[in-house]
């Protein structure tokens, strides 16, 4: 096909590029050797160590080809003499989209081990933004990209949905520290310190929310949470969209500056914490005139300062420290979650390498989101899986809730017998705040009999989950039916009318993606609540892609038990007073 | 000396030199028309932004194979890389010695430094092509201009090689081969890859400053934590 017959999106693709080249673009894009030094520093490429077409330089020539083809003399002149290459057809941007999107998480290792300081990550995002231009991605991203666009949020979270969590977690907090003050502030003006969080923690986390909560107010911190532009996420860093990226971080600067915070806090998350604090000055053109820190500095600062005390015989299993990509090798954020862990854990490990060296936990760069690529991040999510188990820890801890969600995936997958948590969490487990509150169990009393009179079907395939999910339900009030199957689930749930289904979602008979959408579709069960509860990692697809009618709750396997009560406490809206 | 190798030695290098000089000016303004992002930073809980340090470090990198997991993994690589580059100043070097002062290589032990490494250089450089045909990874990232650099430089490193003693006595064509190659190389090389040392004060200074300003840059190792 000759160049006058290329399609209109890869002469976009083509003309855009041209925009986005700054000094630095170029410089990645003209720098590279081929010395390959950069191979091995891949995760990709260890765990598929027969493939070259995961070397860093092989995938940023696919990149670099175009470029200079377009934009560099050298490639004009005398292409095939330095594979320099064009973009004709739709389907080739689409191979472009598997290489940028599949097969890069953009954790930056590799531009850190290029001895020339070809930045390969930014390079990739580059990529990205410019399919991403062209409606070239993948289809969570779209989604994800439309909601942080048209609803604030990168996970659709109405903002009635957000303010009753906050609610529900006052409550919560009020009850367990037994302190009518300890409500969660939301937008009060002057306060010292606004936090901003994850949308997955209102979702799916909500126990962060109230742990946050639970330290601000041990610290007696003048605190707040605004009622909009609250998320902290950018998902613009991920789409290499830099117009989403800076209208994302401009309203959340402009949300502080209008509260009068003096503080930016940002909870536990990565590309949240790298989009707001380190690209989104750059993004929105925006001049911050408030501090920003992460709450990891925040936690550290009250335990200097003596604004909260911990007790580390309290978090005494062993634990290891997962360095976020973002938090690390962007940010430089490596020393103050270990000065913390020391304060707060009993046996703290180093996982090897750590740090900036640290391996991707392979979730990064929006690859949660992504459930096409689901099979080759979890190959490639080989190397972390080692790195963890060597550590020999029981709990691996993060900053990072896209990194909760990847570990989480493959500690499922490769089978360790490890959880997932966060400082916040352990911090929160940590306080010692007795003189405050009398030890009273009456939080225990009242949560015993919560689910009275609810009316649920567990519908699972694995005799010991069933037992176990029955029980842990059943003590705690609620009258329970099981399904081994899906058709049994639906059999149930049309004759019993339940409360909730809790769904496993890889059940033997029809597949049960289709029970659920069958459920969805009847008339007769709208009001039915559904929780999935999943081991399988590409059934996050129900939570990325947007369907009219999503699940209520999302529970990966295992589940704990005061998780599972909290989830479905959640869902059927259940305060306990 | 024939009037060939003189010509060889003296106007054609400079004719050379001034060609690849003009070529590289065009080439640093065609860079320099890329205009440089910037770089905004808001107060943080620590003052982490050294963006000074950050790009005297990324320039030091190259220097401190401890500082990089794939220079440390790969010792045997760095070692290839030093002596590589190495054999290039001895080789670059040689061009300017033989023409204008070539009374320095009466001196025997300098001879023999020369020739030393500049062999061992070539030997490196034979390892290296070795190593691009037969690796599967590095077939997949090379481009003719790569084979091709790489193979003139270890013939280059040869007659360097030969050159070195500066004697005519058994004839002339080693030299004339070297300068002629040298003249060649002048031409070539802002076309090339090899005019990566052109980029890599760019590419090192821009990631150092960014990464000095988010303090990643110096890379934490574990003994110097930050004070909140
Ligand atoms: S990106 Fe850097 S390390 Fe990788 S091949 Fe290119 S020059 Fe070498
Ligand atoms: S940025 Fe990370 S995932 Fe992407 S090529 Fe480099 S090392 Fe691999």
């Amino acid at each position: 096909m000759r160049e006058n017959s290329r399609s209109h999106k890869a002469q976009v693709v083509i003309d855009r590029m041209g925009k986005k080249l700054s000094r630095q673009m170029v410089g990645s894009l003209v720098g590279c050797v081929h010395c390959g030094l950069c191979t091995d520093s891949c995760h990709y490429v260890l765990a598929n160590p027969e493939d070259p077409t995961f070397a860093p330089a092989y995938k940023a020539d696919r990149i670099r080809r175009i470029f200079k083809h377009h934009y560099d003399w050298t490639g004009r002149f005398f292409p095939w003499w330095v594979k320099a290459g064009t973009v004709l057809t739709d389907a080739e941007l689409e191979e472009l989209k598997d290489i940028a999107f599949g097969k890069c998480t953009n954790c930056r290792r590799c531009s850190l081990n290029c001895p020339m300081g070809v930045d390969f990550a930014t390079v990739n995002r580059m990529a990205r933004g410019l399919l991403v231009s062209v409606g070239v991605m993948p289809e969570g991203v779209a989604h994800v990209s439309k909601d942080q666009w048209e609803i604030g949020n990168q996970m659709g979270v109405l903002k009635e949905d957000y303010l009753e969590t906050l609610e529900w977690m006052s409550e919560e907090l009020q009850d367990e520290v037994e302190d009518p003050a300890a409500v969660i502030p939301v937008d009060q003006h002057g306060c010292e310190v606004v936090y901003a969080i994850n949308p997955r923690e209102v979702k799916y986390d909500p126990r962060s929310i109230a742990d946050a909560a639970k330290i601000f107010w041990a610290a007696g911190e003048d605190w707040t949470m605004a009622s909009e532009g609250w998320d902290m996420t950018n998902f613009g860093l991920f789409s290499g969209d830099d117009d989403l990226g800076g209208a994302v971080a401009r309203r959340l600067y402009e949300k502080v500056e209008e509260l009068g915070g003096k503080r930016l806090v940002i909870s536990e998350c990565g590309h949240g914490f790298r989009s707001t604090r380190c690209e989104g000055p750059n993004w929105a053109k925006y001049d911050v005139g408030f501090r920003m820190e992460s709450s990891i500095d925040t936690m550290l600062r009250y335990i200097a300062e003596g604004r909260i005390e911990v007790d580390k015989s309290r978090n005494s299993l062993p634990v290891t420290y997962h360095d976020s990509c973002n938090m690390a090798r962007s940010c430089g954020v490596t020393e103050e979650p270990r000065e913390l862990l020391r304060q707060v854990c009993a046996d703290f490990r180093e996982m090897h390498p750590n740090r900036a060296e640290n391996f991707c936990c392979t979730g990064g760069g929006g690859a949660m989101s992504m459930s096409e690529y689901t099979a080759q991040r979890l190959t490639s999510a080989k190397v972390k899986a080692e790195q963890l188990r060597e550590t020999g820890a029981a709990v691996v801890v993060t900053s990072c809730h896209n990194c909760v969600d990847g570990l989480t995936d493959l500690i499922r997958h490769y089978k360790l017998d490890m959880k997932v948590t966060q400082l916040v969490n352990l911090v929160a487990e940590a306080l010692v705040i007795e003189e405050r509150i009398p030890a009273v169990p009456a939080v225990e009393v009242a949560e015993v009999a919560v689910l009275t009179g609810r009316k649920i079907v567990v519908a699972d395939d694995e005799p010991d989950q069933v037992i176990y999910l029955k029980s842990v339900l059943e003590d705690h009030g609620a009258e329970v039916h099981t399904a081994e199957d899906g058709d049994a689930a639906l059999e149930l749930s049309k004759r019993l009318k339940p409360d909730l289904l809790t769904l496993d979602l890889a059940m033997p008979g029809r597949e049960v993606t289709e029970i659920f959408d069958i459920l969805r579709g009847q008339s007769d069960l709208a009001d039915l609540k559904i929780c999935i509860i999943t081991g399988r990692p590409e059934m996050r697809k129900l939570i990325y892609e947007r369907m009219d009618a999503p699940p209520d709750g999302y529970l990966d396997k295992p589940v704990e038990e005061e998780e599972l009560i909290l989830a479905v406490r959640k869902i059927l809206e259940i305060k306990v007073h | 000396m024939s009037d060939v190798l003189y010509f060889s030695e003296h106007t054609l290098q400079e004719i050379a030199l001034v060609f690849m000089g003009l070529v590289y000016v065009l080439r640093i303004r065609w860079l320099l028309r890329f205009k440089a992002s910037q770089e905004r930073q808001p107060t943080g809980a620590r003052d982490s932004r050294a963006p000074l340090k950050g790009i005297l470090y990324s320039w030091a990198n190259i220097a401190m194979p401890w500082s990089m997991e794939s220079s440390r993994k790969h010792l045997w690589m760095y070692g290839q890389f030093v002596v590589f580059h190495l054999g290039v100043v001895a080789s670059i070097g040689l061009s300017f010695i033989i023409p204008y002062a070539p009374s320095l290589l009466e001196n025997g032990p300098l001879v023999l430094l020369l020739q030393v490494v500049i062999g061992v250089a070539c030997f490196v450089g034979l390892l290296r092509v070795i190593r691009r045909v037969s690796s599967p990874h590095m077939r997949a990232i090379s481009s003719p201009d790569d084979y091709f650099s790489l193979i003139l430089l270890t013939v280059w490193f040869f007659f360097a090689f030969l050159a070195v003693p500066n004697d005519t006595s058994a004839g002339e064509w080693h030299l004339l081969a070297f300068f002629l190659l040298t003249a060649f190389f002048l031409v070539y090389v802002p076309f090339s890859k090899i005019s990566h040392y052109l980029y890599y004060p760019f590419t090192r200074y821009y990631l150092g400053k960014s990464m000095g300003y988010r303090g990643v840059y110096p890379l934490h190792t574990g003994s110097k934590a930050k004070a909140v």
